[in-house]
This record gives C-alpha cells, structure tokens and sequence, in this order.
C-alpha cells in the first residue's frame, strides 16, 4: 500500500493531477443541475412554521446519540435494514411566509390544470401530493450522485408532516429507498422543484442501482419550477426556490445552509461521524419542503382564479402570470387579467409589446393596436427607441386595413426612429439593419401606391408582401 | 497508347512505358509486383436466417469469402473473434452478418458498435440501414455521440437494436449514465469493435480500460456478450484484442477476397548535394508523380503526413493539371475540414467525379470512397502497418494497381528504401498498450467506482485493486463502508479524463507578415526550442522569426524576416534512474530497463551564422520546466571503451547513434515518433558511463522502451546497416545527422562504437 502510496505521488510529481472541476459535470441532455437552482440563502426573520421545529436544534450536548436526538432525528429499522429517520409534524394553522398550511387542500384541486390534457390523471388533492426533494452527493444525473437525504412531506389529517431519510453511510441506501416507495404508494403526484429533470431521475437510477428493477413512473410530476420560470424569468434575478421564496412567498430563512454546501457536510460527517453539522442540512431541506408546500398554494390558487394577495407592481410579471394561465388552460382569468393590466397600466411598459403579439396571434386586433399605438407613442419621445411597434402598425395597416398612407406614415417615423437610433449605435449595431429593412418596406409601399393597386391588389399579390413579412 | 493525347490505354500499358523511361527507374530502388488472387469462397451457411440469405443475394453476394464464413461460424459457435484483413476485403460482413443474425432471431436484443472516430460510424449505420430495409425489417440503428439531438437521445436509448457510438462517447456519457440504458445493458448480445489497430498507445491503454468498465456493467445487468473486432494487419492481433478485451479471442485471417495484380515502387529522389546528402525534395518528386498518374486520367490517392503538406501539394497539383482537370477534381482531406464537406468529397470518390484526394492519415481508416487505382505516399508513413492501409486504397478486385512510396531524407524513410526486403519480409508492427499504467488506471478505478460500488473480492486490471481503493478511500475519493468501496465526492470523474493522448496537442504557428494566417503547427515537445519567442523558424526556406510565444494558448506569433543567422536553442535535460526492474551485463555493454525521471527545460539559444556558423549572440528561454516520470531503457558502453575516445569524439558518436536509433526505434513500435524520445550522454549519473537513453513519453510509460530493450540486439544492428549504407561521406540528416552537429568523422566515430558494441553481444 505504502509502495503504491509513494509511486502514484512520484507519477502526479511529473504531471499534476488534473484539477478537480468544481463546476458542475453533466450528460448535456438531460441534466438540469439541481444546485443551480438551489444556492445560496438568505437570512432573516425564520417562519414561524419551521421555527417550532428547529428551536432544538441550538444546545450543546456534544455525545453522538444526544446530538442526533437533538435533531429529532431516530433509527429506523425495516426488513430491508435500518436508516435515519427525522419526522416533524406542523399544524394546518401553521404560518409558511403568506401562506398557511391549511391553504392547501382547498387550493389543490386545481394543479389538475397541469395534467388536463391526461384523461386518467386523478384531481390532485392535499391527500394524493408526495412533495419531494433530495440532498446529495454531487451534481448531475451519473450513477455516482447519491441521496444522503431524501426529504418527504405529505397531508395526514390535520397535520402537515415532514419526514427526511438520512443514510449513515452508503450501505443504508436500500432501506431508505424501501422505506420512500411504501411512502408513495397511494399518492398520485410527486411535488417538486426540478424534479422531472433531477430529483426523479436520479432516484430511478438509484432504485436500479440497488437491485429494485426499473421503476415504472407511477407517479405524475407536479414540477413547480416550470411555472415559476415562466412567470418569473423576467422579474427575478434567479429562479431558485430560496429566492423565489424570499421575494414572492414572504419566506425569509436565516442560517441557511445552501444546497451546494450540503455535500462538503455530508463528506465531512462520514469522516469524523459527527452529526451536529448536519443540523444546517436538515434545516435547509425541511424549509425546502415548506416552501413546497407554499409554492403549490400559490399556484393552485393562482389557477383557481381566487387568489386574494394584491397584484405584483410590475406590468410583466402580471402578463407572465396571465400568459401562462392561458397556458394552463384557465383562458377566462387570464382574458380578466389581461384586461385588468391594460386598464390599470397608463403607459405601456415592456410587457405590452409580448401582450400585443398574443393578441396578434389570436386576432385579437382591437387590442394589439391600442397597445402598439401606446408603444409607439412613448417610442417617439424615447432617446433610444423602440421601432417594433411602428413596424407592426405598418404591417397592419398595410394588410389588414389596406390602408397605404397610414402604413407609409408609420414606416416612415419608424425610419426617422431608426435613424436617430442608429445615431447612438456604433458601426454594425442593429438599427442600420432595421433601417435597411424598413426602407425596402417604405419602397415596396410607394410602389403599391404608384401603381395604384394598393386597395384592390390580388390575392397573390398580397400573399407575397405578407411572406416578407414572416420569413 | 493514343499518340495524340499521350495518355495510355490501360494502367499496365502505362507502368510499361514508366520501367521503360531511365529518368524515373534510375530512381527506382526496388519494383515488387504482387500476383493477382483469385477469391476463395464458401457457399452462404445454412444456418443464416433466409431473410439475411435473400437480402445478401438481391445484393449480389451468393458466397461468403472464407474470413467471412470463418468468422460467422466462429461467432456462432460463441467464439470472441478478431478478423484480420486488409482494405476492402468484405470485412464489415464479419461483424454483421452474426449481429443481424442474431437480430432476426431474437427482437430483444441489442449490440454496440465502438468506432474510433464519429465519420466511420455513421458510414456505418448507412450500411446497416440499407441491408435492414433489403430485409423488410425494422431494425432500428443509430449512431450516439455528440451531434445525437437530445430529442431522439431517450428514444435510442431503450429502443435502438445496434448502437453506435465511440469509446469516448462510451466513457463519458454511456458508462456513468448506465441507468438510463438499461434495455441495453440487459439485452447486449455483441459488441462489436473496429479499427482495433487504431487502440494503442496511450488511447489503447485507456480504451482498454474503459472496456473492463463495460463489461463490469454488463455483468451488473447479467450479460456477458461475445466480441466481435476487425483489424487491419499487425503483427500480433490475437495478443492485442486479448490484451484490449481481457479475454480469450479467436482470430480469423484466412482472407478470401480476391485482389488484382499490384505494384509497389520504391522511389528514392535525386541526391541533389553528395556530401550533405540532400536528396530533391519529396514534395515535389510526388507533385510529379501524382501529376503524371492524374494526367493520364488514373484516379489517385496522395497521402502526405502532415496537414501543411497536405495543402501544399493540393495547391501544386491543381496548379499542375489547371486547364485538364477542374479545380473540383482535385481535392484536399484531412482532419479539420467539415463533416459536410468531408462527405462531399467522399461521394465525389465514389462516384469517380473527383480524380484525385491529397489526404492525411485520416483517409487510412476505413472510411469508404470506392477503390482508387493509384496511390503515392509521400514519405513512409511510419509503419508497416499504416504503410499497407493506405496503399490499400488503391487496388481494384480486378486490373491492376501502382502504390509509389517516395522517400524523404528522413533515416527511416532511407532505410526502408534501401532494404525493401525488411518492408515486404517483416511482419508489421506489434500494437502495444499498457493498460495497468498506474495514472491510467486509477483514473479508470475512479470512473468504474463512480458507475457501480467496488466490492470485497473484486478485481479491475492488474494491480491489486484493494491498494488501489485504499489509497482512493485515503484521498477521500471513496469510501468504504460495509465491504463496500463507494464514489464519495461531487465532482464527475469522466470529464477530468480524456482518452487521447497529450501528444496531440500542436502549437499553431501564425504568421502576421500581412493579416495573420496560419504557417503551419509544432508539436508541443519541440515547441520549446524551435518557437521560443525571438527563435527563427524556417518555413519552405523562408525565414520568420517568433515575436511572441503563447504557451498556455498553444500559439507562437511570427513575421517574415531576412537575417543571415538561424538560432539553436538548448534544452537541458536531466535523467535520473529511479528504479532498475531489468539489467542485462555482456561484455562491454551493460544494458537496463527502469524507472526514470526526466526533466526538460530549454535554457538558452544561440545565434549562429549562417555559413560560416560563428556565434554571434544568445539570449535566454522563459519557458516551464517540463517533469516527467516514465519508464526507460538504456546502454552504457565500459569504461575501457570510454577511454578509447576523447571526450568529443565520444559524445559526437554517441549523438551520431542517437539521431539513428531514434528514427529506426518506430520500426518495432507502432507508436507515433515523438512518444518514444533519446538521450545520450557522455558520462551519465546513474552508470558514470557514456550512455544512450530511451524514454516513453507518457507519465508512467506505455510500454515502448520496455519492447525497445527486448529487441536492443536488432535495434543496433539495423542502426549499423544504415549508416553503413548510406551514400552520404561524412554523416547526413538522413543517417547520424548533418556534419554541423556530428563533427566531420561523426559517421565513423558512430561505426566504430557500434562495432564495438555488437563484438560484446
């Protein structure tokens, strides 16, 4: 051993082992990488939720059974061997950020939206949701990346309860995956963050790895990340649940442990056997759990069209909220809030011209027009202007109304825009683009006009004006 | 012949007119003809599935050649089989009539197919897509690798009956994703690679064990399929596909496919200047062969070794036939060009619209363009082995075919010019690989633990794998619970590890005299001392000097200048014995094999005039101190022998050998030339004697110097039959190197130490 020891150091000494990478390594494909969406925390005021179960957590008896006690945290043992098991219990009048727990089960019937095109999927109720979420290893989908934790929580009456899985050390694996697929049986839906692209995947490959054969899904996915890029891609600086969380749920966390953080204290507890390090951890993944639970509030409400909570200031994140309703399938609230957000909003922030172009695709003319018109308006005073809704206004009274001044006057400032844009610009920026584009617009116009046939032009005709149009 | 056009009726009325024209035979060392082969051929077996049966008849393919038959019989006898074959034998039907066969009888199973390079694999699934829709079934082939869109990826992965993908592909994205491939890993019946002569080396070493991985998976989902490989000719195929695979393997080369009458000519350019020994360039000795073949409208392959060359003589031939052929006729290959384009010019072969392809080594594989009839080598390709691919891509089932090698001035070049009888009488090279490197293998043990948990009693290689884990659980990279070795850490072991070996990482030169182009490429080992920044490097006789070296970019800057001085840099190297493992004591000469130390760092440089070779100034090299531990072999010659000679004499004919030794050493290695390097020293600190060393130039050694010191005995005798036959007076670049750095007796001091050194065999 030593010999070996002495021999693989004299070879590194010729060619330095390559630096681990810390970054994360994927199978490009398929990984969405849990911890990017999973860093660092925040602190502040605890919710009171979790504060009732973490208030234990801050003695200082130092035995490895107290400490373990300490955290809650008891052995379970079961035909397939034994695992670590912490279970908390909340009360349905527990107060998560904005939201109490009791919220759920009147608010859970409509995630069904998220299957709504699957026949046979169940109505999602707090009593067939299985909210999921995994500590582990490393980064990534490989079959080197193990749950050291799994954290479970489902509705059982009146209690919310949280149960997290911990292994000791990797040979409890089995027993904990055991454990986690009773826990699913009789519930219809897993509740995740990422958990189609990371959380899942990586526990089929640990049911196989451990000799339980390929597992069907019999679970459907309710992944919350999903909607939540959608509303929010725009608004947030991350996605990540802790912000999400702390900027829309009313969540502050204090102490966190970040997710990325989790594995150096995994590793460092394996060593040294130690479990008071792994308070952080448990805390981090139970408050996880929470914000779940929180999340599916939020959104079954959101769908249900009843949510109280006053609207966000910002115009996008209404019309992305809106636009994804419409998505879900809730086409009325959203119609309600699109009106809404047109009424309240005097001018037209950035969120009217993606509003204009779902009116346009669904002809809903009256509309786009008012709100490109308010664009345009604002565009004329702008330093650096925005053009699209000149042109769009162009393209609509030339095919729509046929009506050649009008789109020869909207061409026309929209090259006089261009033009004081392209003043700002330096060489090869896209303004001189445009403006190419836009004055082989205003000539293909003033030929319509010469040539008299603007109004009545064939069929043809205007089939290929449109094609320049849509490329 | 048409006496309007000159061009001949035939390629033999041609090679006629050829022997009869003095100012080519005069050059002409040696003109073997090989007698056209009939097929030899076995009736379709009667186990094969009547579909397969029906879908080979429509194709024309009432029989099997015999390795065709061989191999399916062995494979169906459960057989791992390695089939050797030369270019366009019929060889893919080895490997896919058993594969299909089994496909027809059973929809469940699957086969992996290892390609070394992407293009091949998909050459390959159009064939197997073709012989599927001639059977009417649906078998569902698919290539995997870095351009699969991820949207078919799932789809291939639980229902593609042959996958198709490459050892790096498998290391880095199959392997440590195994539980998505399950219905694979289950149901994989063959696996089946190609190419197995291109696994060596380095590459081959890490193959290798990317293979023991693959089958440590399949025995976790309770397969073991049979292996099924193809090999061009090399010495030791059976041993090499044991070695590769790890276990027992059948070979099959009893080739049944007939060829045509082909001609291989020896061709040595004109000594342009006898005492220097300076030959005509072989450029442009093989600009004018080429010319004339393509001239006489024979369609013809160029290989040339480097990409530069490449493109130099793509630019002469076109210029040549400007006017006869279109521009489109004559084409460039090589690595670097576009899949798309590379396709196109493929196509082009095939179908006869390009006439001749100036290619690299890229075109020795089997990629398929149809046979040529053809083929000029400039300079030997380096080995046996290659030398025969790619003459093979000229050679037509019937009617004849012409390979001319021309040779450069480089020793090996000259050599095998001299002694055709060594070219055509020796076996090929051995494929070495040492897959228990330590450094490759623990990179594998950490990949294999990351994929599946190591257990008491398990074994990976040829090490004590126990040792292994231990040392890998003390790094805290395992860790070791319940009789268990587990991956504990968060970084994903395969994308730190790549298969392919340093060496081929060049430096690109780039010439900024007018905008910037690229001039050519360096290889990282001589960087240091020929584009140190302020080094003139010559190009095609013109001089640039280096403006600025970016090391870690890989990148030397140049501008044209014209001085009158080159620039000769000093790379100091030090070698310490760590470890003698093999000792041999005869006579004068002690010889040994080991572990060593090397380190590199180049000093100095000194400017030194042209022609009169005064040195007129120096200045110092800012570069890394390169350190490399790897095993070597050395001789040392007595101490009576070293007082034979002054101290000079003695260290310009230890050099002299050297600059030999170091271009023969190839011939017993298939290894590329710079993974094998010399040292001589005069008075060397481990045998305080003059010494010659040979050193793998990989960390940890990959087995070159250990054949090197099996063969000493040849090595020094092939060293003597060279020098001694060279035309050159005193010492030549193309024996013990040029007067300037062999002094004027050189050539005998080297003679005399060689002598002395085989009366002490």
């Amino acid at each position: 051993m030593s010999g070996l020891r002495e021999r693989m150091l004299r070879l590194r000494g010729g060619t330095p082992a390559p630096e681990q990478d810390p970054r994360p390594q994927t199978e490009p494909d398929v990984d969405e990488r849990k911890t990017a969406e999973d860093g660092p925390g925040s602190s502040a005021r605890e919710t009171a939720a979790a504060a009732a179960s973490m208030a234990a957590f801050d003695s200082t008896d130092h035995s490895e059974a107290a400490a373990w006690a300490r955290l809650q945290v008891d052995e379970h043992v079961g035909e397939q061997g034994s695992f670590l098991l912490r279970r908390v219990e909340h009360a349905l009048d527990a107060r998560h950020g904005l939201h109490v727990l009791g919220e759920l089960a009147p608010a859970a019937g409509a995630l069904a939206a998220f299957h709504r095109a699957d026949p046979e999927a169940p109505l999602p109720s707090a009593d067939n949701l299985l909210f999921l979420d995994l500590e582990t290893t490393g980064l990534g989908v490989g079959t080197g990346n193990v749950p050291f934790m799994v954290g479970i929580a489902y509705a059982a009456g009146e209690r919310f309860v949280v149960e997290q899985l911990f292994i000791r050390h990797p040979a409890e694996e089995r027993a904990m995956l055991a454990y986690l697929e009773q826990r699913m049986q009789g519930r219809s839906y897993l509740v995740t963050y990422n958990g189609k692209t990371f959380d899942w995947p990586v526990l089929a490959g640990r049911y196989i790895m451990n000799g339980f054969g390929r597992r069907r899904e019999a679970l459907r996915h309710l992944d919350f990340l999903h909607p939540s890029r959608s509303i929010w891609r725009n608004t947030l600086t991350s996605c990540r649940l802790s912000h999400v969380e702390e900027e829309r749920l009313g969540i502050r966390r204090e102490h966190d442990v970040p997710g990325s953080e989790a594995p150096a204290i995994y590793f460092r507890y394996l060593a040294d056997g130690d479990p008071a390090p792994l308070a952080g951890v448990f805390r981090h993944n139970e408050l996880d759990m929470l914000s779940l639970a929180a999340l599916a509030i939020r959104f079954g409400r959101l769908l249900g069209g009843e949510l109280q909570l006053p609207e966000p200031e910002h115009g996008e994140e209404r019309m992305r909220t809106a636009l994804w309703l419409e998505k879900m399938g809730a086409s009325d609230e959203a119609e309600r809030r699109y009106e809404r957000l047109t009424a309240e909003m005097s001018g037209a922030g950035p969120w009217a011209l993606p509003l204009a172009a779902r009116d346009k695709k669904v002809g809903n003319w009256r509309r786009a027009v008012v709100l490109w018109q308010k664009i345009a308006l604002q565009a004329e005073e702008a330093a650096a202007p925005c053009l699209d809704a000149h042109i769009e206004l162009a393209m609509y009274y030339e095919h729509r109304v046929r009506d050649l001044k009008a789109a020869i006057r909207y061409a026309e400032a929209a090259e006089r825009l261009a033009l004081r844009r392209a003043g700002l610009e330096r060489a090869g920026g896209s303004a001189r683009a445009h403006l190419t584009a836009i004055r082989s617009r205003l000539e293909r116009l003033q030929r319509k006009t010469n040539k008299g046939n603007g109004s009545y032009g064939g069929q043809a005709h205007r089939r290929s004006a449109r094609a320049v149009d849509r490329p | 012949m048409n006496r309007w056009t000159g061009v001949a009726d035939s390629l033999e009325e041609w090679l006629d007119e050829v022997r009869r024209d003095p100012q080519i035979m005069n050059q002409v060392t040696h003109w073997h003809t090989l007698p056209a082969r009939a097929a030899v051929t076995r009736a379709l077996p009667s186990a094969l599935h009547p579909k397969l049966a029906a879908a080979l008849r429509g194709r024309g393919v009432g029989e099997l050649y015999t390795h065709q038959h061989e191999a399916f019989e062995a494979v169906q006898g459960g057989a791992n089989v390695v089939a050797v074959t030369p270019t366009a034998s019929g060889k893919t039907l080895c490997y896919n009539l058993p594969v299909l066969q089994s496909l027809l009888h059973d929809d469940e199973g699957r086969a992996l197919y290892l390609f070394p390079t992407k293009a091949l694999a998909q050459d390959q699934v159009a064939e197997l897509q073709e012989l599927a829709t001639a059977m009417e079934v649906d078998l569902k082939t698919h290539t995997y690798d870095g351009d699969t869109p991820p949207t078919v990826r799932t789809a291939i992965r639980n229902a593609g009956h042959i996958v198709v993908t490459n050892p790096d592909m498998l290391h880095a994205a199959i392997l440590p994703h195994h539980t998505k491939w399950v219905k694979l890993f289950e149901n994989v019946k063959y696996i089946v690679i190609d190419e197995l002569h291109a696994y060596r080396g380095v590459f081959g070493s890490h193959v290798a064990n990317v293979i023991r991985r693959l089958k440590r998976i399949c025995r976790f989902y309770g397969s073991s399929p049979q292996f099924i490989c193809a090999s061009a000719t090399i010495d030791n195929p059976r041993e090499h596909a044991e070695r590769l695979l790890g276990v027992p393997v059948t070979l099959v080369d009893n080739n049944g496919a007939p060829a045509g009458e082909k001609h291989f000519v020896f061709y040595n350019p004109p000594v342009v200047n006898k005492q220097l020994g300076i030959r005509r360039s072989s450029v442009l000795e093989t600009r004018r062969l080429a010319g004339m073949l393509l001239r006489q409208g024979v369609q013809t392959i160029v290989f040339a070794r480097s990409r530069v060359r490449v493109e130099l003589l793509l630019t002469y031939l076109q210029e040549q036939v400007k006017g006869e052929l279109g521009p489109k006729t004559i084409r460039g290959y090589r690595g670097g060009y576009l899949p798309k384009l590379r396709r196109e010019i493929e196509r082009g072969l095939r179908s006869g619209e390009i006439r001749g392809v100036v290619s690299t080594n890229a075109l020795e594989l089997g990629i398929d363009i149809g046979q040529l009839q053809a083929c000029v080598l400039n300079g030997y390709p380096g080995t046996i082995a290659s030398t025969w691919q790619q003459s093979g891509r000229a050679g037509r089932r019937q009617g004849s075919s012409v390979t001319f090698m021309v040779a450069s001035s480089n020793p090996l070049d000259q050599y095998i010019t001299e002694h055709p009888e060594f070219f055509f009488n020796r076996p090929p090279e051995r494929a070495l690989i040492h897959p228990d490197n330590l450094l490759i293998l623990i990179d594998h043990i950490k990949c294999a633990a990351y994929e599946l948990p190591f257990e008491e009693g398990d074994t990976f290689g040829g090490e004590p794998l126990r040792d292994m884990l231990e040392f890998l659980a003390e790094e805290k990279v395992l860790h070791h619970s319940a009789g268990r070795w587990y991956w504990m850490e968060q970084s994903f072991p395969a994308h730190n590890i790549s298969l392919r070996s340093a060496a081929q990482e060049n430096f690109i030169i780039i010439d900024l005299t007018s905008g910037s182009r690229v001039l050519g490429e360096v290889d990282r080992f001589s960087a240091p001392t020929l584009i140190h920044e302020e080094a003139i490097y010559l190009h095609e006789g013109v001089q640039y000097q280096v403006e600025k070296l970016d090391y870690p970019e890989k990148k030397a800057y140049v501008r044209e200048v014209d001085v009158d001085y080159f620039t000769d840099a000093n790379l100091a190297v030090e070698l310490k014995v760590l470890h003698v493992d093999k000792s041999v004591e005869a006579g004068e000469l002690e010889r040994q094999y080991g572990e060593v130390t090397v380190n590199a760092k180049a000093t100095i440089f000194k400017k030194i005039r042209l022609r009169t070779h005064e040195n007129i100034g120096s200045g110092p090299i800012h570069l890394p101190e390169e350190e490399l531990h790897t095993s070597g072999y050395w001789f040392a010659f007595s101490e009576a022998a070293a007082a034979r000679k002054g101290t000079s004499e003695m260290q310009h004919a230890l050099l002299g050998l050297a600059n030999v030794l170091i271009h023969i050493a190839p011939l017993y290695l298939m290894c590329d030339p710079l993974d094998i390097r010399v040292v001589p020293q005069v008075k060397a600190v481990h045998t305080k004697r003059p010494t010659i060393y040979f050193y793998d130039r990989y960390p940890g050694g990959i087995g070159l110097s250990e054949r090197l010191y099996d063969v000493h005995g040849e090595l020094l005798r092939r060293a003597r039959e060279l020098i001694a036959s060279c035309t050159c007076l005193s010492g030549c670049p193309a024996c013990v190197g040029p007067i300037e750095e062999v002094g004027l007796l050189g050539k005998s001091h080297a003679l005399e130490l060689l002598a002395e050194a085989e009366a002490s065999r």
